[in-house]
């Protein structure tokens, strides 16, 4: 293990987009980072926003089309390496909000986040529970850790 | 030298500063510029309009049932107060009564949610305030109505607990659960006053929280501020002292008097033992019986609107049935109104404070930017014509109920107030229009 990734393993910074889903995945992701009684901070795992800081992006939501530019923004903002998470099923296949009435495809959504940005782990649930997000973020690590 | 200097000093800066659409102290994407003199801010517009989904788009024409469920998509916080008041809606056009166990489970969680929607804004204030302590207290102590919310309704964040003629049969409260409940309200209790007594004894955040933020009671009527911000002003305006679901149970309704920031963390502080107080009723005095009436018969009704208080303000619900089917949704959430007010909260305060001011209503952007309009691209001008009637409709509906005073000046320019800060189009989202 070189230095680099012993140092990466133990300040692993998330960073928290919100692209327009119903606000319950967010919630949780902060709950699960901030509340003592998931807490991933003792798993050296942060919250942070700013994307320049960040090591894995949480990308939560359908994507709405206002959102798509910002979304795109952030991931080339974030240095590599860098790992995506998409957390909920929205942001796994659009959630309710993509498909009206089964076939008509809505046009305010843009998403799923696979169709913008490459997605690295997927965390299902609606919403996501908080042990669901620590998991997926572990699943990610190894990209970061592995990586140089 | 010196005059120089002096000169220099007394120059005022005039700048922009704009946060956002996505920005560190919110959650939720949304752009506030902020138009600031010497730090201080001298007008503030707040653009909605960046999370818009057209839920009632996706409403119209779904099976009655199917419809409500979507409803929960809303908002994730305040979930289950849009599926309530979806079914309330329902229930007063099919003319349903429910049993009287079920409109009990539906208070407890409603007023569950309560509680874990009145920590999250104390848990978010405190965050905004740079209190990451306090943050994670209040985040320890909302575990506690979630952990509840899971038992009764399966799931931490959507339960979907009602349905049309009474509540899911996995909610049903047996022993162990009420036990539970029992439990858990002395558990908030008693953290929500170590809590406050904390919080309170600061000096540090007395001092930074204290007349910032103000919002006098005659703006917030003009403003159509609603629910605990409005409350937080000194009008004693609660919907559930007039809601026939909330006739047997004894609460008081609590009242600020500056209408502040601090007013309001307070109001929400001050709240918590009040649902306490109606969950401690409801567990207590819960009647037998079955929990869900299903005999109930479809037939095609008009119009049918329905007015709760929610954790946030009055919730508004209206839709038609037509075989069956949902016809011509319309949704009004609270934050609507106070997030237009809170651009008047931002003026004359620090820049600093800004981000706080408009925290301080409890602002959901999420449900705020739901609605959807169709433009008819041949005829742009009736499209513009029916988009006033729609407003004027809503506001109209407002002044029939009699519960909400005043609400058709301020509703329609709030509408209006928000629309003209906008860019071209949020200014479309946010006035449903379906019947194009």
């Amino acid at each position: 293990m070189s230095l680099k990734s012993f140092s990466r393993a133990r300040a692993v910074h998330l960073m928290l987009v919100y692209t327009g889903g119903c606000n319950g995945c967010d919630i949780e992701i902060v709950n699960c980072v901030l509340s003592p009684k998931f807490d991933a901070e003792q798993y050296k795992v942060f919250l942070t926003w700013n994307p320049r800081e960040a090591d894995v992006l949480v990308v939560t939501g359908p994507v709405t089309r206002f959102n798509e530019e910002p979304l795109k923004k952030i991931y080339e903002a974030i240095p590599e390496p860098k790992a995506v998470v998409a957390a909920g099923a929205c942001a796994l296949m659009g959630g309710v909000y993509k498909n009206i009435h089964g076939d008509i495809p809505s046009e305010e959504i843009m998403g799923p986040v696979e169709n913008i940005i490459p997605v690295d782990a997927k965390v299902p649930g609606c919403a996501v529970r908080p042990q669901d997000i620590l998991s997926g973020v572990v699943a990610a690590l190894p990209k970061l850790l592995n990586a140089d | 030298m010196t005059e120089e200097k002096k000169s220099k000093k007394q120059e005022v800066i005039e700048t922009e500063v704009a946060l956002g659409t996505v920005h560190p102290a919110a959650l939720e994407p949304y752009r506030v510029r902020l138009f600031v003199e010497d730090e201080i801010v001298k007008d503030a517009e707040i653009t909605i309009g960046v999370n818009h989904r057209g839920i009632e788009r996706i409403m119209e024409g779904l099976p009655v049932e199917k419809a409500n469920a979507l409803t929960e998509k809303v908002c994730g916080i305040c979930s289950n107060a849009h599926i309530w008041n979806s079914v309330l809606v329902a229930e007063k056009g099919l003319q349903i009564e429910i049993p009287e166990r079920a409109n009990y489970i539906r208070i407890i969680t409603e007023e569950l949610e309560r509680l874990h929607s009145h920590f999250l804004y104390l848990a978010h204030g405190s965050e905004v305030l740079g209190q990451e302590t306090f943050s994670m207290r209040a985040f320890y102590l909302r575990e506690t109505a979630m952990e509840l919310l899971r038992m009764i309704g399966g799931n931490r964040v959507q339960y979907g607990v009602s349905i049309i003629g009474g509540v899911r049969p996995r909610c049903e409260l047996n022993e162990m659960r009420i036990q539970k409940i029992a439990e858990g309200m002395e558990t908030i209790e008693e953290g929500l006053l170590k809590f406050a007594d904390r919080f309170v004894s600061d000096p540090m955040i007395m001092s930074r929280i204290t007349g910032v933020g103000q919002i006098s009671k005659k703006d917030a009527k003009r403003l159509e501020v609603t629910g605990p911000s409005l409350r937080a002003t000194g009008v004693a305006q609660d919907l559930r002292t007039t809601m026939k679901e909330y006739e047997p149970f004894d609460f008081d309704v609590i009242t600020q008097d500056d209408g502040d920031v601090k007013s309001n963390i307070l109001m929400r502080a001050l709240e918590i033992p009040e649902s306490v107080k109606i969950i401690r009723q409801a567990i207590k005095n819960i009647p037998e019986g079955p929990i869900v009436d299903r005999s109930w018969e479809m037939f095609d009704c008009d119009m049918i609107q329905s007015y709760i208080e929610v954790p946030r303000g009055t919730l508004y619900h209206s839709y038609g049935i037509e075989d069956g089917r949902l016809r011509g949704s319309i949704i009004r959430t609270p934050s609507m109104s106070n997030i237009g007010a809170m651009q008047y909260a931002c003026i004359g305060n620090h820049v600093t404070d800004a981000q706080l001011c408009i925290v301080q209503c409890d602002p959901c952007f999420t449900c705020t930017d739901r609605a959807i309009e169709i433009i008819d691209s041949n005829s742009s001008n009736s499209s513009n014509n029916s988009n006033n009637t729609n407003i004027i409709n809503i506001s109209n509906s407002s002044t029939n109920n009699s519960n909400i005073n005043g609400n058709s000046n301020g509703n329609e320019s709030n509408i209006a107030n928000i629309n003209g800060s906008s860019n071209n189009n949020a200014i479309n989202d946010n006035i449903s229009n379906i019947s194009n």
